[in-house]
């Protein structure tokens, strides 16, 4: 297992240094370092500011290997990602390990809660659908998912900036203030708006795994050995459907620390992912491609546990 | 070629293989079976679905020429298809309430009073109109994207769990990759690549969203691996081709179908963010809550263009979604031996 | 279990108990004010922005946003009177408005004279200059090391070019980068490579509260940029500390200036604070009487009555407010909404909630109960629709037939209609370049091609050569193309609508949107045919939009993005540019508008109005149609402000407990059947 894992994690090596240099080639396909300074000086910034700002920023520089070898923007690229030198942003020269740190606070006080919410409570609603199969709570509970599944989250955010904020005044429409007294008053919309976007398709899905489960011969054999309804369902079906759990569970984990990049931008919490798209719309290379490249790291660990809580949560899984 | 020729052709292309299709089907007992107690269960929803199809058929049949468009002069030498025909002079000025015979905002009178089922939107377009052209593109979003997504994320996760070994690590590979990137920033490269038309949306769309359906795909095959049957028919010297297609990928089957319905109504939906971020397709029901979602907060309300788009897509979901239900209850043989 | 049980169905008064509990806890921490500070009791004005500010520093900022901020940290030379129009400098640090004083060699001195005793705002990186030193005066040499600054390729400013115009500048410039070469000299701080690298012909100081700024050829226009951020005075100190070293910021995020405000909380992401400077010139010399430190006594006739100017206003003290709060808002409906429940003291007003603000030309009663006000001013930009000249279809090697297609083009838009539909009637249909508010602007113009008129246009289109939109040459539809980078439906639908109303003569124009950077390539390639633009003043003179067509402007990244090259106008520009506002002026510019109607490079759309909501908590406020900062002018009632919001943000509680009633009534008895059913 042990084996397994390193060489699942040297793989991960080689996943980020892909990453990397297709992260590179797709930007500079999108943009050129014009765009790039263009983006950083402004609207009405003359064509001289932007070839002293592409100077000053290394950005003159050829982009491939073969057009010089010793100076060009590829192999810097690699180098100061390799040694975790991240250095400035393009868009605004601050520092961008600053501005990760500034942006992770809200973002994960923004989807930890989230999360932690959310699962459970869409696990545990799928069981008592699932419970309850054939009836008419299953029928309903799948109307309902669809429902709520059939509905954009545009609609929810607004919905629920007029509805709760607007004209019930239980929290303010949108903003960020990290103090403590205030936090909460910020969040609560967001995240509440979160879960219940979501729910409609986790339920379903969760459903889908349980049933699946539950027309399993042990099941029947369990119930024919006369075990209640809820143990069954507790120790039988929850723990055989661990695998399809852990996979959404685990590949998510990553997503948490990226923030949420809708969520944000609507509610005015500046966490990674309003960060992320900020990056992306303001060509900020430098920025977009730390947060690429911390996400591919983290991406690539989630993987490695994904397939050790697979062998963890059902024994017929060899990990080799 | 022009644009609407391919579309005449692919349109004729799919009704002509769906004929064969129904065909093959009629001649296998056990399909036409699971067809039959398919509508016996779900008459409305697959009316529904026909529905929508019908108007997504009708909408990708173009003709130029023969056409009353009012004052839009070009019109007249264009492709146009039946949908656009039957609204072809329909255009008001600006907002209208459903039905109603006078302008939202001024009351000046309409060109066609209460002809309007829902009203008209800001540059005074008949609002079921652009509902209707919705139809075409949420069946393209949904619909092509999860054709191509589907099977490439089948061929990989069932080759890299069946296998496992170098194969698992190149499918690995890929797949992280591309997982590790922002699905914004990829899905603006490849549609700045490929020019901004539906079609290569869809395609931008299915690179970034088959690696979830790769994933679950890959981490069920271990398992299905390890099942005793496989063992079994493996120990027999069946070959690996043979076990992947009778024994691996039926077991897939209810989570093909189910994806299937997630993704294309995830797709239709994730469009509406994309539209709201600016990557949108031209037309969809996406772009018409994307400018409804300002539209809510006028004063008095312009709701109708919200509601059409929005009952469009509830409705069509909604359907998808039970007869996914349905056929996931006839194709899984286990729910079957239950069932009474 | 049993036990369990029964207190479960027994213990419906400790289930009450806990319920009560819990909404009381829900209704104490219910509120919707963003705010976690008291503030009855201080003078503090909560305003927004919507992009985060790139930099601070003074000699790079050139957006909106981030220079609100600056140039209420950091005092100008010269500054614009807040109240009349049109627009009007009045001295700010300088002690009067110099005149400029032009030598027998072509070239123009401008002589500054500085206020004496005006001292910086307290901050530690002063201690460089003498420990324990807070703060020292504003003098000639950080002027000079301002305006040095600015031809630095390191700082590398977005004026640059402007400011070459000042003799010796840009040598200086080269100069500095010939020297950085050594690694030693590049080791140096800034203000001692400066020294090193030697003086400017152009900058002569003049004792420590005097110089001249020399430049090398008339431009009457430069005054104006000694009322911008650009050229403020900049402490050595401030440069050498805030280096970002050490856990130190950088000075692009820490200005450190000795405007009447000071930035006291910087997270640039959410929140900005700005606090009332003790340091300020006005506050540190009342007796001064200086015309930007004290409220002014004449403005605009109209003003009298909305009680902006009184003589109880009239000379006193500035600034009236002790901290300024901005807040980040990317949504505009967030903003607006927040503003009706207070926590905004001003607002734009969306175009969604124009018809519940607006009740035809006036304020709706709804938001008059409210005790909300509205002024409106005419903002000095234009948005305009332009052909690339440089288009073999549309431009000048079309010759004839491409101007008669554009004069046709030109007279299928409705403004009018177009603004009704896309702006609730806030602006002007545009007639020519000048928005109202600059010389040369004439309301009674009238532009032959820019009153509807589809048949005329059919007859161009016809005299053109393309009837109904058919080359009558080659006989196919001639395909048009709007290049955009518009992606989302609320930008598309006004272009959809432009391209509907060519339709209209026949004409096919496909809308092509793509990528920001894309469409910027395109532009730089002259590969665009029709595009959407718009020019927001830098400052408040014809120069400054008529230069946008001249030759100088064109090619690769020049503003001139039509491409637009016609040595008669080129000749009108340089005549017109050179002189002051006189009767010639008007004439010159008269002739270059009539070339511009007839050659039809720009479809002119509209000068926009903007329509600014605020409270009656506020008073005296007059917004300004471009950019300067009027902060220092405004005043607060907090008090007021305070009994207001307590007033209307009363949280409805009424839905939770109904919830929360109702589930307890779903859930309770449920999980007393299941624990029944389990004994």
């Amino acid at each position: 297992m042990l084996a397994y894992v390193i060489r699942r994690l040297s793989y991960g090596g080689v996943v980020v240094l892909g990453v990397l240099f297709f992260l590179f080639v797709v930007f500079f396909w999108v943009a050129t370092p014009d765009d790039i300074a263009r983006r950083a000086l402004g609207e009405k910034a003359p064509p001289e500011a932007i070839e002293q700002w592409k100077i000053n920023h290394g950005y003159d520089r050829p982009l491939w290997p073969w057009q010089s070898l010793e100076d060009n923007m590829l192999f810097s690229h690699y180098e100061s990602m390799l040694t975790f030198d991240f250095g400035r942003s393009d868009a605004d020269d601050v520092p961008i390990l600053e501005k990760i740190r500034t942006g992770a606070g809200p973002s994960l006080a923004l989807t930890v809660p989230m999360f932690l919410l959310g699962l459970p409570l869409s696990v545990m609603l799928s069981l008592v659908v699932a419970v309850f199969r054939e009836t008419y709570v299953d029928r309903m509970g799948v109307v309902l998912c669809v429902l709520g599944m059939s509905v954009s989250i545009l609609l929810y955010i607004i919905g629920a900036q007029f509805l709760i904020a607007k004209l019930l005044r239980w929290f303010p429409i949108s903003g960020f203030d990290p103090s403590p007294q205030v936090v909460m008053r910020f969040l609560s919309l967001p995240i509440l708006v979160g879960i219940v976007s979501s729910i409609g398709s986790n339920v379903r899905f969760y459903r889908t795994v349980f049933l699946e489960e539950v027309h399993r011969d042990f099941v029947r054999t369990a119930r024919a050995k006369g075990c209640g309804e809820a143990r069954i369902m507790a120790r039988h079906v929850l723990r055989n459907a661990m695998i399809p759990i852990l996979t959404q569970v685990v590949i998510a984990i990553p997503f948490l620390f990226t923030g949420s990049l809708v969520l944000e931008s609507f509610f005015g919490i500046p966490g990674l992912g309003a960060l992320t798209v900020e990056a992306i719309q303001g060509n900020d290379f430098a920025t977009l491609r730390t947060m690429v490249f911390v996400g591919a790291l983290l991406f690539v660990v989630a993987q490695v546990l994904t397939d050790v809580s697979y062998s963890l949560a059902d024994p017929r899984v060899r990990l080799e | 070629m022009e644009a609407w020729v391919i579309s005449n052709i692919v349109t004729s292309l799919l009704l002509v293989s769906s004929v064969l299709v129904v065909l093959a089907v009629r001649r296998s007992r056990m399909w036409s079976e699971a067809m039959g107690s398919l509508w016996k269960r779900r008459p409305i929803a697959i009316g529904v679905v026909a529905f929508y199809l019908a108007i997504g058929i009708l909408d990708s049949i173009y003709w130029v020429g023969g056409i009353n468009a009012g004052e839009d002069v070009v019109s007249a030498h264009e492709a146009k298809s039946v949908i656009d025909r039957l609204f072809a002079d329909s255009r008001e000025r600006s907002y209208s309430a459903p039905l109603a015979d006078v302008e939202f905002y001024g009351s000046a009178p309409l060109e066609n009073p209460g002809w309007h089922l829902m009203g008209t939107d800001l540059i005074g377009r008949d609002v079921v109109y652009l509902a209707m052209k919705g139809v075409r593109v949420a069946l393209l979003i949904g619909g092509l994207t999860s054709l191509i997504a589907i099977p490439l994320s089948l061929l990989f996760g069932i080759s890299a769990g069946y296998f496992g070994g170098r194969v698992d690590d190149v499918v690995f590979f890929v797949m992280s990759t591309l997982a590790s990137m922002p699905t914004l920033l990829l899905l603006i490269a490849l549609i700045m690549a490929m020019g901004r038309s539906t079609v290569s949306i869809c395609i931008a769309l299915a690179v970034t969203s088959w690696v979830g359906f790769c994933r679950l795909v890959r981490g069920e095959t271990l398992k299905l691996r390890e099942q005793d049957y496989v063992q079994a028919a493996r120990a027999l010297g069946v070959s690996e081709l043979q076990i992947i297609l009778r024994h691996i990928l039926p077991n897939l089957a209810h989570l093909v179908i189910i994806t299937f319905v997630l993704t294309f109504s995830g797709l239709v939906l994730s469009e509406a963010v994309l539209a709201w971020l600016g990557v949108g397709v031209d037309g969809s029901w996406g772009q018409m809550i994307d400018q409804a979602r300002s539209e809510l907060s006028r004063d008095p309300v312009v709701w109708w263009n919200i509601a059409a788009a929005g009952l469009s897509l509830f409705g069509l979901l909604l359907a998808v979604n039970m007869v996914g239900d349905a056929i996931r209850d006839i194709l899984d043989p286990r729910t079957l031996r239950e069932s009474p | 279990m049993m036990r369990v049980a029964q207190w479960v169905s027994s213990g419906a008064g400790v289930v009450r108990c806990v319920a009560v509990f819990a909404c009381a806890a829900f209704a104490l921490s219910c509120s919707n004010s963003p705010y976690p500070d008291r503030d009855d009791d201080v003078k503090i004005l909560y305003s927004v922005y919507g992009e985060a500010p790139k930099t601070l520093d003074p000699a790079v900022s050139y957006n909106v946003s981030s220079s609100r901020i600056i140039s209420a940290i950091c005092e100008t030379l010269l500054e614009y009177h807040y109240l009349k129009r049109p627009y009007e400098l009045i001295p700010g640090l300088a002690a009067a408005i110099p005149e400029p004083v032009e030598r027998a060699d072509g070239t123009v001195a401008y002589p500054f004279a500085l206020r004496e005793g005006a001292m910086y705002q307290d901050d530690p990186a002063f201690e460089l200059g003498e420990v324990g030193r807070k703060t020292r005066p504003v003098v000639t040499a950080d002027y000079l090391f301002a305006l040095k600054r600015l031809a630095d390729p390191a700082v590398n400013s977005p004026v640059a070019h402007i400011f070459s115009k000042i003799v010796g500048l840009h040598a200086f410039g080269e100069r500095l980068v010939e020297r950085r070469k050594e690694p030693s000299f590049a080791a140096l701080p800034l203000h001692e490579q400066y020294e090193a690298v030697g003086p400017v012909e152009g900058l002569v100081a003049q004792g420590d509260y005097a110089f001249e700024v020399v430049i090398d050829a008339p431009y009457p226009q430069m005054l104006y940029w000694f009322a911008m951020p650009f050229t403020t005075a900049v402490p050595w100190e401030a440069i050498a500390y805030y280096d970002g070293n050490e856990g130190r910021p950088r000075f692009a995020d820490h200005p450190v200036g000795a405007g009447p405000f000071r930035m006291t909380h910087y997270d640039k992401q959410f929140r900005i604070v700005l606090e009332r400077n003790p340091n300020w010139y006005g506050a540190m010399y009342p007796e001064w009487k200086a015309p930007g430190a004290v409220y002014p006594a004449e403005g605009e006739p109209a003003d009298l009555e909305k009680g902006i100017t009184s003589d109880a206003l009239a000379g006193r003290q500035l600034p009236f407010l002790d901290r300024v709060e901005f807040r980040r808002e990317k949504e505009s409906i967030p903003v607006f909404n927040k503003f009706l429940q207070g926590y905004y003291d001003k607002s734009g007003i969306n175009k969604e909630s124009f018809d519940k603000v607006m009740d035809g030309n006036q304020l709706s009663e709804d938001m008059a109960a409210m005790g909300i006000q509205l002024d409106r001013v005419v903002d000095l930009a234009i948005y305009y629709i332009a052909f690339n000249q440089a288009d073999e279809t549309l431009g000048a090697p079309a010759g004839e037939r491409g101007k008669k297609l554009r004069q046709a083009m030109s007279l299928a838009i409705d403004a009018e209609e177009y603004i009704e539909l896309f702006h609730n009637g806030r602006g002007i249909p545009a007639q020519s370049v000048l928005p109202p508010g600059l010389f040369g602007y004439d309301a009674d113009y009238r532009n032959a091609y820019r009153e509807p008129d589809l048949a005329r246009a059919r007859a161009l289109l016809e005299e053109a050569g393309y009837p109904e939109g058919v080359d009558s040459e080659t006989g196919s539809p001639l395909k048009l193309r709007f290049d955009t980078y518009a992606t989302n439906s609320a930008q598309l639908i006004p272009i959809r609508y432009l391209v509907d109303s060519w339709r209209k003569l026949g004409l096919d124009v496909e809308v092509e949107s793509t990528t920001y950077n894309k469409f910027q390539e395109k532009v730089f390639n002259k590969a665009h045919q029709i595009f959407q633009w718009g020019w927001v003043a830098d400052y408040p003179d014809p120069e400054n939009f008529l230069f946008l067509l001249s030759s100088g402007m064109a090619g690769p990244g020049g503003p001139n993005s039509s491409n637009y090259r016609n040595p008669e106008y080129d000749a009108l520009f340089d005549a017109m540019k050179a002189r002051p506002n006189d009767e010639v002026r008007a004439e010159t510019i008269r002739e270059m508008l009539s070339l511009l109607e007839e050659e039809r490079v720009w479809i002119e759309l509209l000068y926009r109005e903007s329509f600014v909501l605020f409270h009656d908590w506020i008073s005296h406020y007059k917004p300004p149609g471009f950019e300067f900062s009027t902060l220092k002018y405004q005043d607060i009632d907090a008090q007021a402000r305070a009994e207001w919001r307590r007033e209307n943000n009363k949280p409805v509680l009424w839905p939770a407990y109904v919830l929360l009633a109702i589930s307890i009534a779903v859930i309770v008895p449920g999980i007393v059947t299941l624990i029944r059913e389990r004994q």
